[in-house]
């Protein structure tokens, strides 16, 4: 039982660094992106609006599928797992916090863009100073939402053979017929989206000095 | 020196021509009202003068430096965003709906820009704030958020915020308009305030009274156009025009 747990829990060290490391890559990009929505060139805002619309509207699964064997054979390259396996949550991540951001900027009123220039602050400034801080206030509820939702969706790895909570859980299941295994896995995802529900109402309290 | 200086400029919404061919010449030290109903382009034309609102027609010089400029029969051009910056940041505006950031104290409030703008060293531009809060009487709200305030606060902490970049001229979009009555005279006060410095200001507004004991010009607007300009006893006292009467009457 022990000896489960640990082999779990050695799974869910790959389930945190797959969302650590999507989580720092994709939403200071997904920042980026969403300016880049919302002040950039028709030709910027082109190429942003083709991949959220593809990366959104395509399964999580088939992109990791692509990633990891499509793009070496089509570029005869060859791609780690883990490496293939963050480019995909990377990219698809992006995309969706791409759209948050969006929606949480033009949350903002526009007389912050008005007082802000009257006094002569430059666009990067007001975005990084007045508008983006107001923003992630406003967008935590669906962040909270895409960081609970990245936990379980990193499951989806065990299709490219990475020793996750699941692949290693369903090891276990096959090879030891111990159905109890599914509950461990079940505790311990629980465990860890708890863990973020508890540090959003955290920081949703502490961003809510200035209601 | 001329501090603005607007020739035969247009501004359309879409099929409203919000401005029809304005001239304007604010000398230093003049206190212009703005008045006349609502839709008439008093905001719009203010607003032109600090680059919120984009012209198509005619020349704005600033400072007697020339922002806006127009080839004959061609549309407009702008010079560019950062030589822009260097004007609007000496020209302070006051608006309706304040405009303060929530998310900064007020201390924070009216040291933002010059922080991020002048590049004032943290220790003087508080303490500029800190003697900006004392003048508009809010000593002890430098820790506030705009949210614990009330209106008449928030519009003497706008004040502040625009006074701390040591503005050469300041523009007050109907400043008191959003406020609750008992608030309005806070407001006024403050802005009679900087009149008695010989702020060069010019100020959009329905208070008729405070127009006329404030400004050494009114300017009365209607459907895009300046009608009547001139001192305020030309246009309270004996106004001319049938519709700068009625209006006149209306209001007071």
């Amino acid at each position: 039982m022990e000896s489960i747990i640990f082999y779990i829990l050695a799974g869910a060290n790959t389930t945190l660094r797959i969302f650590f490391v999507t989580l720092i890559f994709a939403i200071p990009l997904g920042i980026l992106f969403a300016i880049g929505k919302i002040a950039g060139g028709k030709i910027i805002k082109g190429i942003l609006d083709i991949y959220t619309w593809l990366l959104r509207g395509t399964p999580l699964m088939l992109q990791i599928f692509f990633v990891f064997y499509g793009i070496p054979q089509l570029l005869g390259i060859k791609l780690d797992r883990d490496l293939a396996a963050y480019i995909a949550f990377i990219i698809n991540y992006t995309a969706y916090f791409t759209e948050i951001f969006r929606a949480g900027i033009l949350s903002i009123e526009k007389g912050q863009f008005e007082a802000s220039k009257a006094l002569g602050m430059s666009y990067p400034q007001t975005m990084r100073r007045i508008v983006i801080p107001q923003a992630i206030k406003r967008v935590l509820p669906p962040v909270g939402n895409e960081f609970i939702t990245l936990i379980k969706d990193t499951s989806l790895v065990m299709v490219i053979a990475i020793p996750d909570i699941m692949r290693n859980t369903k090891e276990i299941v096959s090879r030891e017929a111990s159905p109890e295994t599914f509950i461990i896995a079940a505790v311990i995802y629980l465990i860890l989206t708890y863990g973020i529900v508890f540090l959003f109402s955290k920081t949703e309290k502490r961003l809510s000095y200035y209601d | 020196m001329k501090v603005v200086n607007l020739k035969n400029i247009e501004k359309s919404f879409g099929t409203l021509k919000a401005l029809n061919g304005v001239d304007l010449v604010i000398n230093k030290g003049e206190i212009v009202s703005i008045i006349g109903p609502s839709g008439s382009g008093k905001s719009t034309l203010l607003r032109c003068i600090n680059h919120l609102e984009i012209i198509e027609q005619g020349t704005i010089d600033i400072f007697e430096m020339p922002i806006a400029n127009a080839k004959e029969g061609e549309k407009t051009k702008y010079i560019s965003e950062k030589e822009l910056r260097k004007i609007i940041q000496r020209i302070g505006m006051v608006f309706q709906g304040f405009n303060l950031f929530p998310h900064k104290s007020v201390l924070e409030n009216i040291m933002e820009a010059q922080l991020t703008v002048k590049k004032t060293p943290p220790a003087e531009a508080k303490a500029i704030a800190l003697e900006l809060l004392h003048k508009v009487g809010l000593d002890d709200k430098e820790k506030a958020y705009p949210s614990q305030l009330s209106g008449g606060q928030k519009q003497r902490v706008a004040i502040a915020r625009a006074l701390a970049m040591q503005p050469e001229i300041m523009l007050f979009d109907e400043p008191t308009s959003a406020l609750d009555p008992e608030l309005v005279g806070e407001v006024l006060q403050v802005i009679k305030k900087l009149a008695q410095e010989h702020m060069t200001m010019i100020v959009v507004t329905h208070e008729m009274a405070f127009a006329r004991e404030i400004s050494n010009r009114v300017i009365f607007m209607d459907e895009g156009k300046i009608m009547m300009d001139g001192k305020p006893d030309d246009i309270f006292v004996n106004p001319t025009h049938p519709r700068i009467k009625t209006f006149i009457e209306r209001m007071i």
